[in-house]
C-alpha cells in the first residue's frame, strides 16, 4: 500500500510528479526523437525528381540448403530497380534466367509504409519540444499512445508481409516486369519479412481438366506450400515446387531494433506516469 | 440481437458527462445537427438551433477505436446518412436520426473520407473518396461501402496527405487533386466512363507535379473564383493556380505555430487554423486574385512573398491549457438559408465552439459548450444509478461508481465505488428511485442496501463468478482495487473472506477461466494488474497458484489453451507470452512473425465485441458502461419485453386461480392433508402446470425445472441477507411501464395509471436508447430534454417545465424508437390486462408470489401455497384495473398521433412492424399487428400508395408492373384489413427479397 501516502507525503508526491512532467518527460522525448531520427535516416526519403540519385544496394539472395534459385536484387530506397533471377528447373535441370526490364522497377510498399509511419511518429514528437509545458499526465499519455500507434504500425508493416492468393499474385504487375517474360508455370513474389528481403519462386503444373484429384483453391497466404491449387482463366494449377531465398538487409534490422527500443521507452514513460495516476486523475482534469 | 428480441435500453448517465475527446467533426447540410467522433470511438450528435445554440442530443456506440473521419453518405436531406471510419479497419454507415445501421469491415483503413456525387451518365451517385496509409485513393460506394475502383499514381506513388474534389464550371470536369507525403501534386480526372467502371481497373493520374509541400495538412479549392487552390502545410500555406498549378503566393508561419488546415471564406480571404486552436483570417495578395490585374504577377519568383495582411485572429478560449491533445477545427459553408459560414472547433474536453464568420470583421465566439457544461446545467441533475446512496451529507457530488456487476438471478446490482466501498442494492428499486416520483422519495436510506468495506481506494473491478459458471460458490463475490488487492466476499453475509495481495499495480481485469481447465484452475479467478502481471487466485485454496509478471507491455487479452494447460497473454505491443498454468513457467515465447499472427487472431474476436451488452433471458439486465477507462460507470437498463411478458405470464400461471380454488377447498385440503388431501393438491398443481405449459409453449421458451429449483434455493439462501423481499417481476414491469407511458396527454388516464394501476410518474423525460444490428447502440444524452423543452416551448408559445414534457419526448425522437416503444407498451398492457390483480399497488408487490407445489416435493410445499392465499380480490376492482390497462393500450395504439400532434410524433415504421407480424411472442405479435393496422389507417389512401410505390422496386421479379398496379389498387381500395409483411426488410438499402401482401 505504499502508493497511498499520508497527507504530509502528498506535497512530496506533487513535487515528484511536477519534476516528472517538467524534466523527465522531455528527457525521454529527446531520447525517443534521437532514436527515431536514426530510424528515419535509414529510410532515405526520395526528393521529387531526384530518385535516381539514391544509393543503390545489391543483395544476393540464396539459401544454404538448396541452390535451385539464386537472385541478385538491387534496392534503391524503397524500390527494387534491378533483379536477376536464376532458376534451375528440377525436371530438366535447365537453368532459366530472368531480369527486370530496363523501364521497370518494383516498389516495396512495406518499406514505404514503415518509413511514412516513422516520419509521422517523428512529427508528433517534433511538435512537443523542450519549450512545451506538459500540464497533465493524460496529455503525455495521449501523445505516447499516438506515437506508439505509429511505431507499432511501422513495425507491423515490416514483420507482416501482405498475404495474397495465388491468382492475385499471378495477375499482379510483378509478372510483367521481367525479360524474358515469365513462363506461365513460374511465379515470383518479393516481400520484406522482419529485416529480410525475401524472394519466393513457385513452380506450377497445370491440372488436367478431368483430374480425379479434389480441387480446392487455397486462400491468401504469405507463402504457399507445394500442393496449393488455384484457378486462373479456366485453367487449374497446382504448386509443384516452392523455393524461398532471402537476404538480410542490415539497415532494416537496425530500424526494427530502433522501433523496439522506442516502443519500450514510450511504455516506460507511461508506466512512470501511471504510478501517479491516482494523483493526477483527481486533479481538475 | 435486435432482430429477434425486443430490447429497450434506458440510460442513467450520472452527473459526470462521458469523456469525449473529439477527433473529428461534421456539420450536416441543414445546419441543424453537428456530429463529433471521439478518440474512444463514440459519436455524439448535437442539436444546433438557427441562433447557433448547441445542445448534445445522443451518443452512438459502435466503434471501439478512435474515429478518424466522419462524412455524409447521402445527398438528399430527408435520409441523412453519415459514414464514420475508425482506426481499426472498420467503418459504419449510420443515420443521425438516432439509428445506427450498417457496418462493414474493410480491408483498408480510411483516414480521410470525402463524399462526392459522381456522374453516372446523367445521374449522380454517391461515392466516397478515401485515402489512408496506402498510395491509392479508393472510390467507394457510399451506401454499401464497397470499393469500386482506385485512383493510382504511375509516377512516384506514395501516401496521399490530403485531397480535394474540384468541379469546375469552366471545364465541366470533375477532378481529384491530391498532394502526396513527398510533396507531389497529383491530378485525376473523373469522367463518366471512369465512374461507370465496376471492375477494379485502376485509374492513373493525369498530371503529377512536384510542388515541394511537405507535411501537407489540407488542400482546398476556391469555390468563389474557381481558379485557385489553397494548400496548407504545417510550416507555411500556399496558393496555387488551379489551372496550371503554379505557385501564386507562399506565407510562412511565425513563431513555431503549426498550421493544421485552412479554407477560402471569400474570393479574397482565407482562414487558416493552427494546431493549438487559433485561427487567422488573411486577405490574399493581389497576385492570387484572378479579378486583379496583378494576378499571377508573382509566378516564377522563388522567394517567399511578404506576409499578407492579417484581418482577424480568432483566439481560443482561456481553458485550453487543460486540453490533452490538439483540438479539431473545421470550416463549413451553409448551402441554404441562413448561409452561415461556420468555424467549428471540438476539443479533448468534449467542448464544441462555433464562430459565425460574417463578412465584416466583427467576431466573437458565437457559441461554446462542453458535454460536462451541458450536464451541469440540467435541473434535476442527470441521475446516476445509486446517487441517493452516494451523496454524503455536506457534499454535493456523489461518490462515483467505478465498477459494477448485475446479478440477474437476484435482481441485485453490485457497485464498487471510488472510496473503496461496495454497495449491494436491488436494481429495480434503485432505478425507480432515480427515475420515478413516489413516496420512496421521502424515505431515507431507501432502497435497502448493504455496504461492503475493505478496499482502501477505488474499486476497479467486480466479478460474480457463479453467474459465469455454477462451479463457483454462489456466495463468492470478487473485487479488485487500485490498492493492488483482490478481495473475496460472502455476498449473503457481507463478510470479507480473503484478501489477495499479489500484484504490484492496480487490478484492471478479473476473468473466469474456461470450463475445461484442470480442477485446480477451475476454482481460480484470473486477475490482471497494471504492473503487467497476471495471477491465478484460487478461491478454494485461498492462495495465488500462479503469478506471471515478466511482461514489458500492458496486458490486453488473456486466452486459454486448457488442453495444454497454457495461459496465453497478449500484450499491447503485439507480443504473446505463453505460461504453464500449474507451474507458472513461461514455456514459450514465440517468434515475432508468429506472434503477430497469433495476436491478430486473438484480437479479431475480442476487439470488435468491445462493450456490447450480453443478454440472456432476463427481463432486466443492468450493464455498466464507460466511454473511457478513467470515467465513472454509467448504467444502461436493458428491458427485454418478451422476457418481461413471459415472466408475468409464468407468475400468473403459478398463481392459484381463485375461481377454481376457493378458500374453502383449500382449507379442506389442509385439513385432510394427511390422507387423501395430497390428491387435491396434486390436482391443483396439474391445473397450474398445464396452464403454465401452454403459456410456455406459446413463447417457445422452456424453463428448466432444475433452474427453478435452483432459483428457489437461492431465494431461500438470500433470505439471510437483510434486503427487503420484493416481487422482482412486478417491480420490473412497474418501472418499465412507468417509463414508457406517454404521460401528460390524458389527465384522466394519468390518474388511473397513478392510483389504480400503481404506476409512477418520471421526474423528467427519460433517456432511452436504441439497439441495432451487431450490438451497435445509440443512447439519448440527458441533455436531449433541453432541446426538446426549447422546441416544445417554442411550438406552444408557453414557458414549459420539464415535468410538463414528461412522456412527450420519446415519441418525437425517431421512428424506430416510436415503433419499439409502442410495441412494448401495448404488448405489456395487453399482458397485464389478462392477469389477475395486475396492479403495482398493494401487498402482493412486497413478496414474490407463492411457488406451485412440485410433484414429489416435500410435504410442506402444498402448505406453502396455502400459507399465502391469493388476495381476496374485489371483482369490481379487478374489472377497473383491466379497464385501465385497456385504456392505456388504446391510447398508445390509436390516439397518440392526435394527442401529440404530428410535429411531435414520429410515426412508427411500417417495415419494423411488419417484421413482427409473425413474432414468436404472441403478445408482441398482436401489438405489432394492431399498430400496423392503426398506422395504415392513419396514413390514409395516399400514404398507403406511397408506401407501395416505395417498396415496389423490391417486389420479386414475377410481380410485373400490371400486377403491382393491381396490388396497389387492392391496397388502396380496402381501408382497414391490409398490411404487408416485409421479409428481410432492414433498411432502405438492404436487399429486400420479397414483399408479401397479406389479405
Amino acid at each position: 500500500y505504499y502508493l497511498f501516502y499520508p497527507r504530509q507525503h502528498h506535497c512530496q508526491t506533487e513535487e515528484e510528479f511536477n519534476w516528472l512532467l517538467k524534466e523527465e518527460v522531455h528527457a525521454v522525448l529527446k531520447q525517443l526523437q534521437d532514436v527515431l531520427k536514426e530510424a528515419s535516416r535509414r529510410f532515405t526519403m526520395p526528393t521529387p525528381g531526384l530518385e535516381s540519385q539514391l544509393k543503390q544496394e545489391n543483395f544476393i539472395l540464396g539459401s544454404s540448403t538448396m541452390d535451385q534459385v539464386k537472385g541478385v536484387l538491387t534496392l534503391q530506397g524503397e524500390a527494387l530497380t534491378q533483379a536477376d533471377i536464376n532458376l534451375k528447373v528440377t525436371k530438366s535441370s535447365q537453368v532459366l534466367h530472368f531480369q527486370f526490364r530496363e523501364d521497370k522497377q518494383w516498389k516495396l510498399q512495406q518499406i514505404q509504409d514503415a518509413r511514412n509511419h516513422v516520419n509521422q511518429a517523428l512529427q508528433l514528437l517534433n511538435s512537443r519540444d523542450e519549450s512545451y509545458h506538459f500540464k497533465t499526465g493524460a496529455e503525455v499519455n495521449k501523445l505516447m499512445d499516438a506515437v506508439m500507434l505509429q511505431l507499432t504500425r511501422a513495425r507491423n508493416r515490416l514483420t507482416t508481409p501482405a498475404s495474397m492468393t495465388l491468382p492475385e499474385l499471378a495477375t499482379s504487375g510483378l509478372m510483367k516486369m521481367f525479360t524474358p517474360p515469365m513462363p506461365g508455370d513460374v511465379m515470383v513474389n518479393f516481400y520484406i519479412n522482419l529485416s529480410k528481403l525475401c524472394l519466393t519462386v513457385y513452380q506450377l503444373h497445370v491440372l488436367p481438366p478431368n483430374t480425379t484429384k479434389n480441387f480446392k483453391p487455397t486462400g491468401s497466404s504469405v507463402l504457399h506450400n507445394p500442393g496449393a491449387m488455384f484457378e486462373l482463366n479456366n485453367n487449374r494449377f497446382e504448386v509443384s515446387h516452392v523455393h524461398k531465398v532471402e537476404c538480410v538487409v542490415p539497415w532494416l534490422s537496425d530500424t526494427l531494433v530502433f522501433f523496439t527500443i522506442s516502443l519500450q521507452l514510450c511504455q516506460q514513460l507511461k508506466d512512470k506516469i501511471s504510478v501517479f495516476s491516482s494523483f493526477w486523475k483527481y486533479r481538475p482534469f | 440481437m435486435s432482430g429477434n428480441s425486443l430490447v429497450l435500453p434506458i440510460v442513467l448517465w450520472g452527473r459526470m458527462a462521458p469523456t469525449h475527446c473529439i477527433s473529428s467533426l461534421l456539420v450536416m447540410d441543414d445546419f441543424s445537427t453537428i456530429i463529433t467522433g471521439c478518440h474512444d470511438g463514440q459519436i455524439c450528435l448535437w442539436d444546433m438551433t438557427p441562433d447557433l445554440e448547441i445542445c448534445p442530443r445522443a451518443m452512438l456506440f459502435g466503434h471501439t477505436a478512435s474515429i478518424t473521419c466522419l462524412s455524409k453518405a447521402s445527398a438528399c436531406s430527408d435520409k441523412q446518412y453519415i459514414v464514420s471510419a475508425s482506426e481499426i479497419n472498420y467503418s459504419a454507415v449510420m443515420s443521425p436520426d438516432f439509428l445506427v445501421s450498417l457496418s462493414c469491415p474493410l480491408c483498408l483503413s480510411f483516414v480521410v473520407l470525402q463524399f462526392y456525387q459522381f456522374p453516372i451518365g446523367t445521374q449522380r451517385e454517391g461515392r466516397l473518396l478515401c485515402n489512408g496509409h496506402y498510395p491509392e485513393i479508393l472510390v467507394v460506394d457510399a451506401t454499401s461501402l464497397e470499393v469500386l475502383y482506385s485512383l493510382v499514381s504511375k509516377i512516384s506513388p506514395d501516401w496521399i496527405s490530403s485531397m480535394s474534389i474540384i468541379r469546375s464550371h469552366r471545364t465541366q470536369e470533375d477532378t481529384v487533386v491530391a498532394v502526396s507525403v513527398t510533396g507531389i501534386l497529383k491530378v485525376w480526372i473523373i469522367t463518366a466512363e471512369v465512374s461507370r467502371m465496376q471492375d477494379l481497373d485502376p485509374v492513373f493520374e493525369e498530371e503529377s507535379k512536384p510542388i515541394y509541400c511537405h507535411g501537407c495538412q489540407s488542400i482546398s479549392f476556391c469555390t468563389f473564383t474557381q481558379s485557385s487552390l489553397l494548400v496548407v502545410c504545417s510550416k507555411y500555406w500556399r496558393v496555387f493556380d488551379a489551372g496550371d498549378y503554379s505557385l501564386l503566393c507562399s506565407v510562412p508561419s511565425d513563431n513555431d505555430q503549426a498550421w493544421t488546415g485552412g479554407e477560402f471564406i471569400a474570393a479574397d480571404k482565407v482562414i487558416i487554423w493552427t494546431e493549438d486552436g487559433c485561427s487567422y483570417i488573411y486577405k490574399l495578395p493581389a497576385s492570387c486574385l484572378p479579378a486583379s490585374e496583378h494576378f499571377r504577377s508573382e509566378v516564377g519568383k522563388t522567394e517567399e512573398g511578404s506576409v499578407p495582411p492579417l484581418i482577424y485572429r480568432i483566439a481560443d478560449h482561456s481553458d485550453k491549457q487543460l486540453l490533452i491533445c490538439p483540438p479539431v477545427t473545421r470550416f463549413f459553408f451553409g448551402r441554404r438559408e441562413p448561409f452561415y459560414k461556420l468555424l467549428i472547433q471540438g476539443d479533448s474536453a468534449g467542448r464544441l465552439s462555433l464562430w459565425n464568420i460574417p463578412d465584416i470583421s466583427q467576431l466573437q465566439v458565437s457559441s461554446t459548450i462542453s458535454l460536462q457544461e451541458a450536464f451541469d446545467k440540467l435541473t434535476p441533475v442527470s441521475a446516476g444509478i445509486i446517487d441517493q446512496l452516494s451523496v454524503l451529507p455536506g457534499k454535493d457530488e456523489p461518490i462515483k461508481v467505478t465498477a459494477s456487476v448485475y446479478i440477474p438471478s437476484q435482481g441485485r446490482l453490485v457497485c464498487g465505488r471510488e472510496d473503496g466501498s461496495i454497495i449491494l442494492v436491488p436494481a429495480t428499486q434503485t432505478a425507480i428511485v432515480q427515475l420515478l416520483q413516489g413516496e420512496h422519495m421521502l424515505r431515507r436510506g431507501w432502497p435497502p442496501h448493504r455496504t461492503l468495506r475493505g478496499h482502501r481506494n477505488k474499486v476497479t473491478c467486480v466479478l460474480y463468478p457463479y453467474q459465469i459458471s455454477p462451479r463457483y460458490d454462489q456466495r463468492s463475490l470478487v473485487s479488485g482495487g487500485v490498492d493492488f488487492s483482490v478481495i473475496v466476499w460472502d455476498i449473503f453475509t457481507g463478510e470479507m473472506k480473503h484478501i489477495f495481495c499479489v500484484h504490484g499495480g492496480e487490478i484492471t481485469q478479473l476473468i473466469v477461466p474456461p470450463e475445461n481447465c484442470s480442477t485446480r484452475v477451475q476454482h481460480c479467478i484470473c486477475s490482471v494488474a497494471s504492473d503487467h502481471s497476471v495471477g491465478l487466485l484460487s478461491l478454494r485454496e485461498r492462495k495465488c497458484i500462479m503469478l506471471a509478471s515478466r511482461h514489458l507491455f500492458p496486458i490486453q487479452v488473456i486466452k486459454w489453451r486448457p488442453a495444454d494447460d497454457y495461459l496465453v497473454v497478449g500484450c499491447s505491443d503485439g507480443s504473446v507470452y505463453v505460461w504453464q498454468m500449474d507451474t507458472g513457467e513461461s514455456c514459450v515465447t514465440s517468434g515475432v512473425s508468429l506472434r503477430i499472427h497469433l495476436v491478430q487472431h486473438l484480437f479479431s474476436s475480442s476487439l470488435l465485441l468491445g462493450n456490447l451488452p450480453k443478454y440472456s433471458h432476463n427481463a432486466l439486465v443492468v450493464q455498466a458502461m464507460k466511454t473511457n477507462l478513467t470515467d465513472p460507470d454509467m448504467h444502461v437498463l436493458f428491458f427485454d419485453v418478451e422476457a418481461v411478458i413471459i415472466q408475468l405470464l409464468t407468475e400468473e400461471a403459478q398463481r392459484p386461480n381463485p375461481t377454481l380454488v376457493s378458500p374453502e377447498t383449500l382449507q379442506k385440503s389442509q385439513a385432510g392433508a394427511d390422507k387423501g388431501g395430497s390428491f387435491l393438491a396434486n390436482k391443483i398443481f396439474k391445473q397450474v402446470k398445464e396452464t403454465m405449459k401452454e403459456t410456455i409453449k406459446e413463447h417457445l421458451l422452456d424453463e428448466d425445472e432444475e433452474e427453478e429449483e435452483e432459483m428457489r434455493r437461492r431465494e431461500e439462501k438470500s433470505k439471510s441477507l437483510s434486503l427487503l423481499e420484493y416481487n422482482l417481476t412486478m417491480d420490473t414491469a412497474k418501472l418499465f411501464m412507468s417509463c414508457l407511458h406517454a404521460w401528460g396527454l390524458n389527465e384522466q388516464l394519468d390518474g388511473i395509471c397513478l392510483e389504480r394501476l400503481g404506476m409512477l410518474r418520471p421526474h423528467c423525460p427519460i433517456s432511452f436508447g436504441l439497439i441495432s444490428r451487431g450490438g451497435h447502440m445509440s443512447l439519448m444524452l440527458p441533455t436531449f430534454k433541453e432541446s426538446l423543452l426549447r422546441q416544445l416551448s417554442l411550438a406552444t408559445g408557453r414557458k414549459l417545465t420539464l415535468s410538463d414534457i414528461v412522456g412527450k419526448g420519446t415519441y418525437g425522437v425517431s421512428r424506430a424508437v416510436t415503433t419499439q416503444h409502442l410495441m412494448s407498451v401495448i404488448s405489456l398492457a395487453n399482458t397485464l390486462m389478462g392477469m389477475t390483480n395486475a396492479t403495482f399497488v398493494g401487498e402482493h408487490m412486497k413478496k414474490a408470489p407463492a411457488r406451485p407445489p412440485r410433484p414429489g416435493g416435500t410435504p410442506e410445499t402444498p402448505r406453502r401455497t396455502v400459507a399465502t392465499p391469493p388476495q381476496p380480490s374485489n371483482p369490481a376492482l379487478q374489472a377497473q384495473i383491466k379497464q385501465g390497462w385497456s385504456q392505456l393500450a388504446a391510447m398508445h395504439c390509436v390516439m397518440l398521433p392526435d394527442l401529440l400532434g404530428l410535429d411531435k410524433f414520429r410515426p412508427p415504421l411500417l417495415e419494423m412492424l411488419a417484421r413482427r407480424w409473425q413474432d414468436r411472442c404472441l403478445e408482441v405479435r398482436e401489438a405489432a399487428q394492431a399498430l400496423l393496422l392503426a398506422e395504415l389507417r392513419r396514413i390514409g389512401q395516399s400514404g398507403r400508395k406511397e408506401t407501395i410505390d416505395m417498396w415496389a422496386p423490391y417486389l420479386p421479379q414475377y410481380v410485373d408492373t400490371v400486377s403491382s398496379r393491381k396490388y396497389t389498387a387492392l391496397f388502396c381500395s380496402q381501408t382497414s384489413f391490409f398490411s404487408h409483411t416485409l421479409k428481410h426488410a432492414d433498411w432502405e438499402h438492404a436487399h429486400v427479397k420479397s414483399i408479401m401482401v397479406v389479405f
